[in-house]
């Protein structure tokens, strides 16, 4: 397996792989979903947004992935605008959703290899879907089971293969440790950490405070649409990231009133 | 990119559990129905051949040509095989005779009612009712389906076009389904052909047609499951829209058209029209009778002053000539009645096939009524196969009585009377002079069932093989624009 994303990283160091600029949807029922995000994320780093239900962190990245179109603003993957070259941006990106069902009647195996060749990567053999069955946390044993006999722990692992295996310089994850033990939580965390390593740029949406602390480098704290902080690793150390998350809602929340 | 996509259908149709059940299901039933198809079809051909073989030994005890009279009957076709169409429906034979009108008696169901009620499962009905439903089983989660496990969103999140995922569905499911179908029909075709069931090249070229169609008529279902399924959020709702819809295609619309045709062109019954008849030639023969007394009136008017002989000599000068115009009087009531009776049964028949139009006019809105009457056209099992009979019976009829006619000349003429009581034909008068020795029947005329070309029923089912495709291409399109637009989220 090369790895693109470390080599696109180091062509161009400061250039975001994952960038909003002014990215904003309001609904045709006129709900503002998303205002004026401005967000980047560079090659191995990791941005945790963090926020409740309707805060608006699953707009963002169906935005990113032009499962909606925006309504003003533009997000860009590798510096593609994802909503005027979808097909381009989507081959720079891997997506792992909240709660992935996947094909119930295949096989783990077979999910992989059929996500990954609609990925665009035909070249992979067994043996490459068994080492990233492996390296993931799935047993020997589970690799040629059919996924609706997996659990959803396991189930999530078969879907972070699937984002190893079509090797993109970005990641997109969605609530991606809702619903998972703390024992597959932090397996999961690890695993980021690794991706984030080999140079990915990793954008997840989370409304756990302890595994946003734990793993990103930057986090965004999101309520109502809107980006209303953004603080770096560095300004965390030491930090009560669920006093600061409670303070910055509060804040809002009676500013909005 | 497209082969993918079309592979990944086709694996998970025939990974899906309920494959094997309602595959396995389908497989049975189309087995099964040609099956028994094959031993009705065999049975028929025996009850066919027993009956012409009595019906000949009938003939040859015959003792004079002005006694013999005859049946013919329905020639059973191999197509009822796949198609029954009205073949259990309408009479099996005839009475051919002078005395007795064309009428197909003895239908299989008016023997045997319980089919009636519960009629045979044929390879067209399969088709109709099971193949349909198994058509939506497999097509109504086939994109919300994969929204609701979020396998949607995931592919899209991969460079997917749309306009290419929705062709691989719809060719990957097609194909996923119309494969394995193959199998127990080309296995339905082999048990035919195990039985040595004699066909053509003609039957063969309309088992495939039929198979054609069925295989269009399937296609549209999976065309509408595909259309429901990318115009809605979840499958639950997609099921139930899909099953309110296939109820109404299947079941209600074809008996609609017909119900509502029969409201909106009211056709008389037979026994008003016999009544019409009966009325109108009571009302001639009164007339008749009052224009004789009459005329008995006006000629003992002339004679009133004669002498007896005188009268006598003038009755006997004039005899023949009043005879021979009451005779000529006679003849042209009884050929306007018969011209009237005529006119009946044809204004009959013209209302009847209005009515008949027009119910097939509004059933076609439905694509299970246009399928089962192209494929009682291409079985030859259609509507018309009654008409089509009674007129060759009708041909037929008019030829044996010529025959008839010329050997009773032949043979000496009018001679004597005979009056025969049978339940089996009624009561039979005829003349003719009694022959010594037996009949020779080897001159006597056969009857030919009438052919039905291929290329007929190629005009015939036209329409309903435009309407088929155009509802197809309609689900079809419906389907896919409506996926472009679909929210994969």
């Amino acid at each position: 397996m090369q790895n693109n994303a470390v080599n696109a990283g180091n062509d161009r160091p400061s250039a975001p792989v994952l960038a909003a600029r002014e990215l904003s949807k309001r609904y045709e029922d006129g709900v503002l979903a998303l205002d004026r995000l401005n967000l980047q994320v560079q090659s191995g780093e990791i941005y945790a947004m963090l926020g409740g239900n309707g805060a608006g962190k699953t707009t963002a990245i169906n935005l990113f992935l032009n499962f909606i179109d925006p309504s003003e603003g533009e997000a860009l993957i590798g510096g593609i605008v994802t909503h005027r070259d979808p097909i381009a941006a989507k081959k720079q990106v891997a997506f792992v959703s909240e709660n992935v069902m996947l094909y119930p009647n295949f096989t783990a195996l077979q999910n992989l290899d059929y996500f990954s060749r609609l990925g665009g990567r035909t070249g992979y053999t067994r043996e490459d879907y068994r080492k990233v069955l492996l390296r993931v946390g799935l047993q020997e044993e589970a690799h040629a089971k059919k996924l609706r006999t997996y659990s959803k722990g396991m189930r999530q692992k078969c879907g972070i293969a699937i984002a190893i295996l079509k090797d993109a310089p970005a990641i997109l994850l969605d609530e991606p440790t809702s619903g998972l033990d703390p024992k597959a939580g932090l397996e999961f965390i690890a695993l980021l950490q690794e991706l984030r390593d080999e140079g990915r740029a990793i954008l997840m949406s989370t409304h756990d405070i302890f595994r946003a602390k734990q793993v990103a480098d930057k986090v965004g704290i999101m309520n109502r649409g809107r980006l209303v902080a953004e603080k770096h690793r560095s300004e965390l150390e030491g930090e009560d990231l669920e006093k600061l998350y409670v303070a910055y809602m509060a804040g809002y929340m009676e500013a909005a009133v | 990119m497209l082969s993918l996509l079309i592979q990944k259908e086709l694996k998970s149709i025939i990974a899906s559990p309920k494959f094997v059940g309602t595959f396995g299901t389908c497989a049975v039933l189309i087995l099964l129905s040609v099956f028994i198809g094959i031993q009705e079809y065999r049975a028929s051909m025996t009850q066919y051949e027993t009956a012409r073989q009595l019906n000949d030994q009938e003939m040859a005890e015959s003792s004079s040509w002005s006694a013999l009279h005859t049946r013919v009957y329905r020639q059973p076709d191999p197509m009822q095989i796949f198609v029954s169409g009205v073949h259990y429906d309408i009479g099996r034979f005839s009475a051919i005779s002078e005395w007795e009108e064309i009428k197909l008696r003895r239908s299989n169901y008016s023997e045997d009612p319980i089919f009636a009620i519960f009629r045979f499962i044929d390879f067209s009905f399969v088709v109709q009712i099971a193949l349909s439903l198994l058509a939506i089983l497999f097509t109504y989660d086939a994109i919300n389906g994969e929204r609701e496990q979020g396998t949607l969103k995931l592919t899209f999140a991969n460079p997917v076009p749309r306009v290419r995922y929705i062709l691989g569905k719809l060719i990957g499911s097609w194909l996923g389904m119309v494969i394995p179908l193959l199998i127990p029909i080309l296995l339905a075709l082999l048990l035919v052909l195990l039985y040595r069931i004699p066909l053509t090249a003609d039957h063969w070229l309309r088992i495939f047609l039929l198979i054609g169609f069925s295989l269009l008529f399937f296609t549209f279902f999976l065309a509408l499951g595909l259309l429901v399924s990318a115009r809605t959020r979840s499958s639950s709702v997609a099921f139930l829209l899909l099953l309110v819809g296939w109820v109404t295609l299947v079941l209600i619309i074809p008996r609609a058209g017909a119900m509502l045709a029969g409201q909106l062109v009211p056709v008389p019954g037979i026994a008003e029209i016999d009544s019409k008849l009966a009325g109108y030639s009571q009302e001639r023969w009164d007339q008749h009778s009052e224009a004789m007394s009459q005329r008995y009136q006006e000629r003992n008017a002339v004679t009133a002053g004669m002498s007896a002989e005188e009268r006598e000599a003038y009755e006997d000068a004039n005899m023949w000539a009043w005879l021979e115009e009451e005779d000529a009087e006679r003849k042209k009531l009884q050929q306007d009645i018969s011209e009237y009776g005529r006119k009946l049964q044809e204004d009959f028949r013209n209302r009847r096939a209005i009515q008949e139009q027009l119910a097939f006019i509004l059933a076609r809105f439905s694509p299970a009524s246009a399928y089962q009457l192209a494929a009682m056209q291409l079985a030859g099992n259609d509507i018309d196969l009654k008409t089509r009979y009674e007129d060759a019976m009708q041909a037929y009829r008019t030829i044996f009585n010529d025959f008839l006619d010329m050997k009773r000349k032949e043979s000496g003429g009018h001679s004597g009377m005979r009056i025969s009581i049978s339940s089996e034909s009624g009561i039979n008068i005829s003349t003719g002079g009694v022959d010594a020795q037996s009949l020779d029947l080897s001159e006597v005329p056969r009857f030919t069932p009438p052919d039905y070309l291929l290329s007929r029923s190629l005009g015939r089912v036209m329409p309903d093989l435009v309407l088929l495709v155009l509802f197809t291409v309609l689900a079809f399109a419906g389907a896919f624009v409506g996926f472009l637009r679909y929210d994969v989220r």
